[in-house]
């Protein structure tokens, strides 16, 4: 049956008709150049071995499949938690179209964005003209209260000064003198997507606490009792936001969540359109160089956002995407230390709740094999939630993880008698994975939505957790940190590992005598 | 067709029950169902205790007559396993409304039976009597007859409404049901010297398989399981089987022992946990065969698979033995023999600091002394803040029990297994064993439990719950130290005998005064042990303790050593 009007079948289904397999088959036959299925299926095998392993692994040049993305995207991710800002992209406005649908179809919200168009004379003649007018048309269009200006390769090829275009902008009045432009340079060619994160986010610091590129004097530090609190690049941060926020309440900590964009991803539908909600205010950004400390929740992500803070005077702590029981006493009790606030009993309870269900169910997770990837700080709190519940994290893979990462990492490994036969591969992809789970198999698969191809080939059964993810709705909405994010993160893995069973003992007559309702 | 009374009747006055041999007329005459306390927190009825006991039956629908609740909340609740049908799983229920209350739920009954012939065509349909439909005067015994003289199949009966009693009687009530209408209802196409029935075993988690390869390795066949892994037919021709096995003690002695008595089949009580209690029974499974005719080699060869079996296990724990030095066990077993447990625990190299011997025969309690030592801690009923106290002063690294325990167990910080029916592992057999064992090893070193064991690091942990529940304790124990005669006070009040609330100073007192020497003289002058009888154990504890102390503690003491 091929399409019809009367019955529009979608693309499931269309294409498994019997006309359009035909078609496919006859291409295939006879434009494609078929080679022996024997043999296809041959190498198909032959990819799973070790011998296959060792040329993988000893790939030099060619990136397949990486679990990372560019600086611009944390850039634009970091921005967008300020209040009323627009991130403006100096480069291509392809790579800015590319971080829009990230997010979007991560967050399944509108991301808003702008670039400064660059096109080919300007790469010759450099992108100034296009930094004035892009700037000029995004002041006026959509009416920010503050611009925060990042690159993408382009401009960093060519050399742009930032600095100088934005201030040749304002002479020419592109925006007011007065108006909020911070920048950062976050070429792709250097880091990943969390290294953007902390250019953008250090740019911004800088350009409030610093005398604003040198057009207003530099802030004077008067310290207060308040904490900052930096989220880094997660795909939660809607959820984990709004609970870190809930926890300082509790605890009765004066705080100011920095690059806080949990409500611009997450804008109810109300009838009103937000392109900007929430995010941190322009003057807390500015106060918030008076804190007494400022915890990153992600400590790779803001490698050069801390020394920046510590510079200036107060004590900064930087965490590894705590998850579970330790991870969360660590912050909680950093927070207490500073303070000198006490834990509430309502925390100790949650706590407590916590420990409950490990205990409930830990004997379904103890001994299992899991393989991690993603950010580097994803995997190290994710990998010692695992070590806590007695699973081995066996592989633990970060394409944009560095050897210092590494090293901390099995230093974590070191820590726990279940964490002797784990390894850490810093710099690895995607590729490198599915060698790895061919040839050291283990029980579960942790990563993003790409996983699900290592899925498929090698039968790991994926449990999404990481960024992006496009094919499981919602998600980002849940934290996983706090103890009731540790909750969650348990739930998912949890869910899997049933399904799994579920999965194995479910053909009638056959294996379904164990196909229990009480597991 | 007997009534449902003089069923129960019959059921109490099983002369096969140990407990029900010692009691006196008027006490088989009450039952040995200990009333439920109005306002305690029961186990389940005697409806439950039925279900579960036939439930395991594959391949015939187990039709629940009644409202929702008795079918809603309890279907496919139990993990027995299958190697064929599936049609035992399936929920199927009258649920009865206001109108069947009112007009009465028979026609209803009648026609679920013939939708579910029509439907499913089961070799049996088994009927389950509930409260409602029992008390509106519903006869499912009349239902099942018609249905079964209508459709050419049979239609069983299982009268054990909920109200007539706790599980433990349903278990037996269901037993009954099989014996008036299904066991001696058909014959096996052949039979062999190797026949045997084993009786009470439910095959959860499939644990019977464990032990099955060994008994066709002997050439035993298991002509039927009551009910494990059952299928009707099996059922109606058990009573060809040359020999039988009785596992799990009480819950259908009944059935061995009337199927003793009609059919000339010899029983026995065993056990397949722990490694010599395998041995045991396997040994006499085949004295009983050879006494019922099989050949006298059976028994050879019997032996050989046991020594084979038990090296090949011993070898198996062994390397475990280093991991398990100095850890230290609290055994909480209910249903499972503890003695034999206790064994095989001890030659992995764990130290046993307690065990229950609530469901405990005296022999029981006997051999435990010898394997632990005369100091062992043998715990009869341990209060949540007693099982705490045992685990806070570091007598117990982990505690192996059911699963009515472990929420206690959990929330005082106690790393837990679970041994009991609920649990997703077979512990069965010689593999059973060495398969507990690696339980225990992953119990133990689960890191998960340094977090439950420790209070959050900012805590004060000298003013938690716990540190205050132990220090009222230490309190209490202090000031009954500091005042002798307080302390004699509080011994002297220790419950003995619940139902009748007599407490251990009425008894010593009667003793004394009456020079007391049998349970049932203490019974005569106190009334101790006049309810439920479960206390007589304890009474008899008592009577044999106490001349000991009246001579002296301290030779007794070392002869003991």
């Amino acid at each position: 049956m091929t399409q019809n009007a009367d019955h529009v079948l979608d693309h499931f289904e269309l294409f498994r008709g019997p006309e359009y397999q035909q078609m496919l088959a006859n291409k295939k036959k006879m434009f494609e150049n078929p080679r022996d299925p024997a043999e296809v299926e041959r190498i198909r095998e032959w990819a799973k071995t070790p011998e296959y392993r060792e040329k993988n692994f000893a790939r030099e040049a060619l990136t397949v499949n990486p679990a990372k993305a560019c600086q611009p995207l944390g850039a634009v991710f970091a921005a967008v938690g300020f209040e009323a800002t627009l991130p403006f992209v100096h480069g291509s406005q392809g790579c800015v179209a590319y971080y829009r649908s990230h997010l979007s179809r991560h967050f399944k919200e509108p991301s808003s964005c702008v670039s400064s168009s660059m096109t080919e004379d300007a790469a010759v003649f450099g992108g100034l003209n296009n930094m004035i007018d892009g700037l000029a048309n995004t002041y006026s269009m959509y009416k920010p209260k503050m611009i925060a200006v990042s690159t993408t390769c382009m401009a960093e090829v060519i050399g742009d000064d930032l600095n100088a275009f934005i201030k040749t902008s304002k002479e020419k009045g592109s925006v007011p003198a007065e108006f909020d432009v911070p920048f950062a340079h976050t070429p792709a060619f250097v880091g990943s997507h969390v290294t953007g994160y902390d250019n953008a986010l250090k740019g911004i610091l800088e350009h409030f606490w610093d005398g604003k590129a040198g057009t207003a004097p530099k802030l004077e530090r008067q310290p207060n009792d308040k904490v900052n609190v930096i989220g880094g690049f997660d795909g939660y941060t809607v959820g984990n936001t709004r609970e870190i926020r809930r926890i300082l309440n509790l605890m009765g900590i004066e705080h100011t969540i920095l690059a806080d964009n949990s409500e611009v991803f997450d804008t109810p539908t109300d009838g009103e359109f937000r392109m900007y909600d929430g995010g941190t205010t322009l003057e807390d950004a500015a106060n918030a160089i008076h804190a007494k400390a400022t915890v990153s929740m992600q400590q790779y992500c803001t490698e050069k956002t801390l020394p920046f803070i510590a510079a200036h005077g107060q004590e900064v702590v930087g965490l590894n995407h705590p998850v579970g029981v330790s991870g969360t006493d660590e912050f909680i009790m950093a927070l207490s230390r500073i303070t000198g606030k006490e834990i509430p009993e309502e925390l100790s309870r949650e706590r407590g709740r916590l420990v409950d269900a490990m205990a409930d169910s830990s004997a379904h997770i103890h001994g299992k094999k899991f393989a991690i990837y993603g950010d580097p700080d994803l995997c190290l709190g994710l990998a010692g939630f695992l070590l806590e519940l007695g699973a081995e994290p066996t592989h633990v893979l970060a394409t944009n993880g560095t050897k210092q990462w590494a090293e901390k990492v099995q230093a974590l490994f070191d820590s726990s008698p279940f964490g002797q036969n784990c390894h850490v591969y810093p710099g690895k992809d995607l590729w490198h994975m599915r060698s790895l789970l061919f040839t050291e198999p283990v029980d579960f698969l942790i990563g993003n939505t790409y996983g699900k191809y290592l899925e498929r080939d090698t039968g790991t059964p994926l449990i999404r957790i990481g960024f992006p993810i496009f094919d499981r709705h919602h998600h980002h909405r849940y934290p996983v940190w706090g103890y009731q994010g540790g909750m969650n993160v348990l739930v998912w893995i949890l869910d899997k590992i049933f399904d799994e069973i579920d999965k194995n003992t479910n053909v009638p007559a056959k294996t379904d005598y164990s196909f229990d309702i009480i597991r | 067709m007997s009534s449902l009374s003089a069923t129960i009747q019959d059921v109490f006055n099983e002369p096969g029950c140990g407990k029900n041999a010692n009691k006196s007329e008027a006490e088989r005459k009450k039952g040995c169902t200990k009333q439920l306390q109005p306002g305690g927190a029961a186990g389940g009825c005697a409806f439950d205790g039925a279900k579960i006991a036939l439930q395991p039956l594959t391949d015939v629908a187990h039709l629940v007559h009644g409202p929702i609740a008795c079918e809603g909340n309890s279907w496919d609740n139990r993990g027995a396993r299958s190697s064929g049908s599936n049609i035992w799983r399936t929920g199927f229920t009258t649920d009865i409304n206001e109108t069947d209350v009112v007009f009465g739920g028979e026609k209803r009954l009648y026609k679920a039976v013939k939708e579910i012939i029509e439907k499913y065509n089961p070799p049996a349909v088994f009927v389950y009597q509930t409260c409602v439909p029992a008390m509106i005067g519903d006869d499912i015994n009349a239902v099942c007859k018609a249905a079964s003289q209508k459709f050419g199949k049979p239609v069983i009966p299982v009268n054990s409404p909920g109200f007539v009693g706790p599980k433990n009687l349903g278990n037996k009530l269901a037993g009954e049901a099989l014996l008036e209408h299904v066991i001696g209802t058909e014959e096996p196409d052949f039979t062999t010297p190797y026949d045997l029935n084993i009786i009470g075993e439910y095959n959860l988690s499939g644990e019977l398989w464990q032990v099955k390869p060994l008994l066709d390795e002997l050439g035993i066949r298991i002509l039927s399981c009551i009910s494990g892994d059952g299928k009707y037919r099996e059922v109606a021709y058990s009573h060809r089987a040359k020999a039988a096995m009785m596992v799990c003690s009480k819950a259908m002695i009944n059935v061995a022992r009337k199927m003793e008595e009609r059919y000339g089949i010899p029983f026995f009580e065993g056990s397949f946990y722990g490694i010599e209690d395998s041995s045991d029974s396997l040994r006499e499974i085949a004295r009983l065969l050879i006494e019922r005719g099989a050949p006298d080699e059976l028994m050879a060869r019997t032996e050989a698979v046991i020594a084979r079996e038990e090296a090949k296990a011993w070898a198996a724990i062994e390397p475990y033995k280093p991991r398990f030095k100095g850890k230290k066990v609290l055994l909480i077993t209910g249903g499972v023999k503890s003695w034999s447990v206790v064994a095989a625990l001890q030659e992995a190299g764990l130290e046993l600091v307690g065990t229950s011997v609530k469901k405990s025969t005296k022999e029981d309690k006997e051999r435990i002394k010898e394997l632990m030592g005369q100091d062992a801690h043998m715990i009869d009923d341990m209060t949540p803040r007693e099982m705490y106290k045992m685990m806070k002063d570091a007598k117990a690294d982990i505690m192996l029990s059911g699963g009515k325990s472990q929420f206690v167990a959990l929330k005082a910080g106690m790393p837990w297994l679970d041994i009991n029916q609920e649990r997703s592992h077979a512990y069965m057999g010689y593999v059973g064993m060495v398969k507990l064992v690696q339980e225990i090893d992953k119990a133990l070193y689960n890191p998960m439990w340094q977090q439950l064991r420790q209070p959050a690091p900012w805590e004060n942990s000298a003013r938690n719950w716990q540190a205050r529940a132990m220090a009222q304790m230490d309190a209490e124990a202090a000031a009954l130290a500091a005042d002798p005669q307080a302390a004699e006070q509080a011994r002297r009040a220790k419950k003995i005998c619940h139902c009748k609330t007599v407490d251990l100073g009425t008894i010593e007192d009667a003793i004394a005064a009456h020079a007391l020497t049998t349970t049932d003289g203490v019974k005569q002058h106190t009334n101790a042990s006049g309810g439920c009888g479960a206390c007589a154990g304890r009474i008899e504890d008592i009577l044999a303790a106490l001349p000991a102390t009246v001579a002296s503690a301290i030779p007794v003491l070392q002869a003991a050593e």
